[in-house]
């Protein structure tokens, strides 16, 4: 009989059935979508902060007291013994070799001009850093590299598809300017009575040391300059919390103990505040709006409870027991707490998840440990609003019925 | 015939208003009660009072040789559910059970629900076809049978009806009323309170209620020559 | 006669109202809070990102190129170009000086140095290389419409720590990066002759300097003494500029010289990279102005991120208040069937008793919005206060938004059930169906 009532309070009305589960299912959606958000966020923004490059840097332990450009350098195979992953987000690890060269446009007898004076065809000094190039975007995501073949308007694009061809390099803006040269143009790099020559793939923009530079594959580099198998530093982008990133460090200190271990106190540092911040703010906002919310669905709850008054008021007359009246109404509200909770927490689920694909361009993965949070809380949401019911219970029945009439 | 209620200086106040004051009477089991008086006199305050629905401020009412004037709350309860049978003059019906589920609830509060205990009440009351018919999909006249079946499921010690022919038609009424008689019959005590004298001389006394106090008790006959309820039928398919 | 009985159609059955009400006040308290914060947030988080230091670099147009390995210059000294530090006082004065939060000029130079307890050629007298690098910190410039401008590496740099103190400006003084300290063995309170073009020069070393970075080899110290040292009164060779900026959108990328005349005014009076770069560009002559790209991208794109997701964030609380509190109108309106039943039965016209709801409605829609308006605004004051240190501006936008909100939300809530009532036949309502 229990439940045969049930069924009964239920199905009652359809209008009334339609607008607990409304406010029941926004409540649970918002509650779910910001929890999710939140929890997801954390890892998303560390990740967001690699955008400003590298935040580790390894350089040999033993820097002369001179500094001579090729000097103080380490074994390029310390890349290998980076871990590729750090507590879930991979790590990215890069070597850089730099030594000064000569640089000079290789200009084919065809393309010789005699006007072109002297001057252009000197060769200028310049740094030349050898490197991964395929490996750039990982450790400097916000240089930009310019394309321009055969007399096409350049388009400017991230240095993603940088070159791959080992010939390849990449100029600096204000190195190509010296040297003149544009895309396509082949350049000669000699040092110490070596040479290299390599194609210009695109031309680079960092607002830094590199505009001035020529980018080669590592190799070429340490040919030139006589040091197989070496690196001047390892750039080093590690994603993870102020915390993570410390760790990290500490990792590898102790793995790499001939190697000098530091973080980019530029980025670590201001990371870490920032992301303290916005984390807070997130945090912040959940937290009042998720509590307002919880508030909300009650109000909006104990509202419709207060419908029940007359029933709670018939079942008193025919004596039925305080206790027994109160399960029956504390059960329905309990599952359509339950109902309503479970389509929240679907439809938040998806909100998250549509939002972290808008924002993040990666959607939120669903976390089912959020489930039983979100729908013990509604339950307890919708239970708590039917809390004036007690209240009516106390009340003697013919005040509830000279209340009606 | 041993006393089912003694009521004795029985005083009600809400606030600085005293509903009843000062009220006496004894109701002898198996007797139809008729209680008049114009509206404001404490009748509906009374029927409230020895149906448990709310308790005296002062005074001794005892039910079935029980006191039930300082019972609490639970136990008032419980004596509503085991001793007393309401019929209102708004039927009060749950609107979203049917007939059936209507007179369980009644049972489910007094023990346990059973159903072919309440579809025989049902059928005594002529509503053996409308077993499965909500509250709205019944006449005015229907739904107080439904009531009356309530009221009698778990054989209440008292019924007590409130102007239980107030918002029915002439026929409806004949058809109550000759239920009410049946039960009558059968030994259940009855207390009916209306205003309508010819309802009032069913009844085997007569309480006149005036300004909360008691006015007058007297005796009904039983039956009247030429009253206009003489002829009473019984509904079809009724038997008690 | 209308506002009579709205008004005490208003007044009657409290409990219900002050439910209804209190979910309306509660619901708009969430929007409320949720805009204030999201509409001033990308004004403090810009600020906040400025930690990162210069997101500008400024170098002469002439220069040569640089030959920097490991921080240290290998260009011949003379060799380049260099910008008159009399000109940066302009920077003051562009359309968007009061986004600049700071600047310093740097003028590098490569020098011997020992430190001066040292006895001349004993064991520790031989001289050591190193990169004296002139620059400024709190120094002062006076702003043309008077006030105070304090500048420096302070601001360009605010990563770098000094134990000790920073040198001031017109002393002798200096800061040593840690390594090369750690290696002459040099602490607070010593003193250092640096040696240059033949001359020497003592200065009082007043702090260390830890940077993490190519600094903590230099030593540090007022500008005009590395003028001095490399023979450059008055110039410097490269400046780094901290300014506010507003992330870079899909116009902010196109070329300004494409642009018509209203796009270029309408891209210079936005606080673009770009556009603050041009202006800086047009205020220092024969200057050369990048932006810092690892900063400023990182900065933008995680601005815009953050944007964003509050945006929606703060949408979803909008929306999903506006949902229960309609929700909570619905039901206030299912249960007033009886009561419109009533007055139809009365003979009053279906219009009438609609607008009498409605404006019943509208007025619940006001006070609880107001209410909620002011209870959202304190939760936004504190959440800042928490957050940022200080409580969020309020923009005039917000009240008039959450009031049509709140007035929206109870009509259209209650739209529905009291459209069928109205419509429905008053005796099946009296009649409870």
């Amino acid at each position: 009989m229990f439940w045969r009532i049930e069924r009964r309070l239920l199905g009652a009305s359809r209008g009334r059935l339609a607008v607990v589960l409304l406010a029941l299912a926004s409540g649970g959606t918002i509650i779910t979508a910001l929890v999710n958000l939140e929890l997801d966020t954390s890892r998303k923004l560390t990740r967001e902060f690699r955008a400003f490059g590298a935040n580790v840097i390894l350089s040999a332990r033993e820097q002369p007291a001179i500094r001579v450009p090729t000097e103080g350098v380490l074994d390029a195979s310390v890349v290998a013994r980076i871990p590729s992953e750090w507590e879930g987000q991979r790590v990215a690890a890069v070597p850089f070799l730099y030594l000064i060269a000569q640089a000079k446009p290789i200009v084919s007898p065809s393309q010789a001009d005699p006007s072109d004076s002297v001057a252009a065809l000197s060769p200028t000094m310049l740094v030349v850093a050898g490197t991964r190039l395929a490996g750039l975007p990982q450790v400097a995501p916000g240089w930009k590299t310019v394309r321009g073949l055969m007399g096409s308007v350049p388009q400017g694009e991230s240095v993603r598809s940088a070159a791959r061809s080992p010939e390849a390099c990449l100029v600096g803006t204000r190195a190509a300017q010296h040297l003149g040269v544009i895309p396509g143009d082949e350049l000669l790099l000699s040092a110490g009575g070596l040479q290299e020559s390599c194609a210009v793939e695109a031309t680079l923009t960092a607002g830094g040391p590199e505009d001035d530079q020529v980018l080669v594959p590592l190799g070429a580099a340490q040919k030139l300059a006589g040091l197989p198998g070496r690196a001047s530093l390892v750039q080093v982008s590690v994603p993870g919390t102020g915390a993570a990133v410390d760790r990290f460090l500490a990792r590898l200190s102790a793995g790499l103990p001939d190697v000098a271990v530091r973080p980019v106190r530029q980025f670590t540092e201001a990371e870490a505040l920032l992301y303290a911040r916005i984390h807070n703010l997130l945090l912040g906002i959940v937290a009042v709006v998720g509590l307002l919310t919880v508030l909300c669905v009650m109000t909006a709850m104990a509202t419709l409870s207060l419908e029940r008054a007359r029933d709670v008021g018939l079942m008193k007359m025919l004596g039925g027991p305080i206790s027994r009246i109160l399960r029956l109404f504390l059960v329905e509200a309990g599952t359509l707490g339950l109902v309503g909770g479970a389509l929240g927490t679907l439809m938040g689920m998806a909100l998250s998840a549509w939002v972290g694909r808008r924002v993040f361009g990666v959607g939120a993965a669903p976390r089912w440990e959020i489930v039983p949070f979100t729908l013990s809380l509604m339950v307890m949401m919708a239970v708590a609003g039917a809390f004036p019911l007690r209240l009516l219970a106390r009340v003697k029945p013919a005040a509830i019925f000279r209340g009606e009439a | 015939m041993s006393a089912m209620i003694e009521v004795r200086a029985l005083v009600k106040e809400y606030g600085p208003v005293r509903a009843l004051n000062g009220v006496s009477f004894t109701v002898w089991a198996g007797e139809w009660i008729a209680i008049m008086g114009p509206s404001g006199s404490g009748k509906t305050t009374l029927v409230n009072i020895l149906g448990g629905l709310d308790t005296p401020s002062s005074g001794r009412v005892a039910v079935s040789g029980a006191e039930i004037s300082s019972l609490t709350e639970a136990e008032l309860a419980r004596y509503r559910a085991e001793q007393v049978g309401f019929v209102f003059q708004q039927f009060h019906l749950v609107p979203y059970l049917n007939a059936l589920e209507n007179v369980m609830l009644a049972q489910y509060f007094h023990s346990m629900a059973d159903e072919r205990e309440a579809a025989e009440a049902l059928r005594r009351v002529g509503l053996g076809e409308r077993l499965e018919h909500l509250p709205s999909q019944l006449s005015g006249g229907e739904q107080q049978r439904v009531a009356i079946a309530r009221a009698v499921i778990n054989d209440p010690k008292i019924i007590l009806a409130d102007e239980p022919t107030g918002n029915l038609d002439e026929a409806n009424e004949r058809i109550i009323l000759s239920l009410f008689q049946e039960l009558h019959r059968s030994g259940q005590t009855l207390l009916v309170v209306t205003h309508d004298p010819s309802i009032a001389q069913l009844a085997d006394r007569r309480i006149e209620l005036a300004h909360g106090r008691l006015a007058r008790i007297s005796a009904a006959p039983m039956e009247e020559e030429n009253g206009p309820l003489t002829a009473l039928s019984r509904p079809a398919g009724a038997s008690w | 006669m209308f506002l009579r009985i709205v008004g005490e159609c208003f007044a009657r059955r409290p409990r219900r109202k002050v439910l209804a009400g209190v979910v309306l006040s509660l619901g708009m308290a969430v929007a409320t809070g949720a805009l204030s914060v999201s509409l001033d947030v990308g004004d403090r988080l810009a600020r906040e990102f400025r930690r990162l230091g210069a997101n500008l670099v400024v170098t002469p147009r002439a220069d040569s190129l640089r030959l920097e390995v490991g921080g240290v210059d290998y260009r011949p000294a003379n060799a380049g170009a260099f910008l008159p530090a009399a000109d940066l006082p302009k920077l003051r004065e562009i359309f968007w000086r009061n986004n600049v939060v700071g600047f310093a000029p740097v003028l590098e130079v490569p020098i011997t140095f020992r430190p001066s307890f040292a006895a001349v050629g004993g064991p520790a007298g031989d001289a050591a290389q190193a990169t004296l690098l002139g620059t400024w910190h709190s120094h002062e410039i006076a702003a043309s419409e008077g006030g105070r401008f304090v500048t420096g590496v302070e601001k360009t740099n605010p990563w770098w720590r000094v134990q000790g103190r920073w040198f001031s400006e017109g002393a002798d003084e200096c800061v040593v990066g840690e390594r090369v300290a750690q290696r002459a063995g040099l602490r607070v309170g010593d003193t250092v002759v640096v040696q240059a073009r033949g001359q020497g020069k003592v200065l009082h070393i007043s702090g260390l300097l830890a940077t993490g970075g190519s600094e903590d080899d230099d030593i540090v110290a007022p500008l005009p003494i590395a003028q001095e040292a490399a023979g450059k009164p008055g110039l410097y060779r490269r400046l780094y500029v901290s300014v506010l900026t507003k992330p870079e959108d899909a116009f902010a990328r196109r070329d300004p010289s494409t642009m018509t005349p209203e796009e270029y005014e309408r891209w210079y009076c936005t606080p673009y990279i770009s556009s603050i770069a041009l202006q800086i560009g047009q205020a220092l002559p024969g200057s050369d102005v990048q932006p810092i790209r690892s900063v400023a991208e990182g900065e933008g794109r995680l601005l815009s991120r953050v944007s964003v997701l509050l945006w929606l964030v703060t949408f979803a609380a909008v929306l999903a208040s506006a949902l229960a509190v309609g929700a909570t109108s619905a039901a206030t309106a299912l249960e007033r069937q009886a009561e419109i039943g009533l007055m139809r039965a009365l003979g009053a016209q279906s219009r009438t008793v609609a607008a009498l709801l409605g404006a019943e409605q509208l007025l619940l829609g006001l006070v609880g919005g107001a209410m909620g308006y002011a209870a959202g605004i304190f939760v936004a004051r504190l959440l800042g206060e928490a957050l940022f240190g200080a409580a969020p501006k309020e923009p005039m936008l917000v009240l008039p938004l959450v009031l049509t909100l709140a007035a929206c939300v109870a009509l259209g809530g209650s739209l529905l059930p009291l459209r069928r009532a109205v419509r429905h036949d008053p005796a099946a309502i009296l009649r409870g169906e």
